[in-house]
């Protein structure tokens, strides 16, 4: 039985995993991603459903994590220039 | 001697009078009465001041909530202001309490996010956390 507080649990998870990313790009889409399909799935009521979310955002953790290790392994040279400020 | 332990002390004397005494000492007549009375007071006017969130922190966590919720620029944001009845839900509140970890340079705890639920809550963790940063 997933509850709520799991779920939001995993989201911050999945967030802070996400922010270790060194690629700007990369770093944007993850934030994006786990929001976007946190929000898809805000209003499911079915049991088996949720659980079902639920494991697929848990091996999503485990695939951000993995990224994180090969990205930082291999950083980019170069800071992208929305990361620059510019004013 | 006088104990400095003692929050308020009352010296038999024969011409003052003290109506705050939690300790009566018999002391020979030489010595000067001296009344802590006033030092429980600022004690307490001390620690309300160390609770409270600068005012331009509040502002900029309100900055940050009228951004994430995409508020219109009349709706009136106080330091009381809850983020539900602005109309955030469990994730956007996630989401505020990422973008103010972003802006504020901090890291929030499960349990404390938890419980941030008005804007004043939120600007006095960062404050909180601000301050044991540079400790560390």
């Amino acid at each position: 039985m997933v509850d709520k507080g799991q779920v939001i649990r995993l989201c911050r998870s999945l967030l802070r995993a996400g922010r270790q990313l060194p690629d700007y790009n990369i770093r944007e889409y993850a934030k994006r991603r786990t929001f976007d399909g946190f929000r898809m799935n805000k209003n499911l009521t079915d049991h088996s459903k949720v659980e079902k979310a639920y494991a697929e955002g848990k091996k999503q953790l485990e695939v951000v994590e993995r990224v994180v290790k090969v990205y930082l392994a291999y950083p980019p040279k170069t800071k992208n220039i929305m990361e620059l400020k510019l004013h | 001697m006088a104990s400095p332990s003692t929050s308020s002390l009352s010296f038999k004397a024969p011409s003052i009078q003290s109506t705050r005494t939690s300790q009566v000492l018999r002391k020979p007549l030489s010595f000067q009465p001296i009344s802590f009375g006033r030092f429980q007071s600022s004690k307490n006017l001390r620690l309300q001041i160390s609770c409270a969130a600068k005012p331009e922190t509040v502002q900029k966590v309100s900055d940050i909530v009228r951004e994430q919720l995409a508020l219109s620029a009349d709706t009136a944001l106080t330091a009381e202001s809850k983020f539900s009845a602005l109309g955030a839900d469990s994730l956007d509140t996630v989401e505020i309490v990422m973008a103010l970890e972003e802006k504020f340079n901090i890291s929030v705890e499960e349990a404390d996010a938890q419980n941030i639920t008005t804007i004043q809550e939120a600007a006095d963790l960062i404050e909180d956390l601000a301050q044991k940063k540079p400790a560390a």
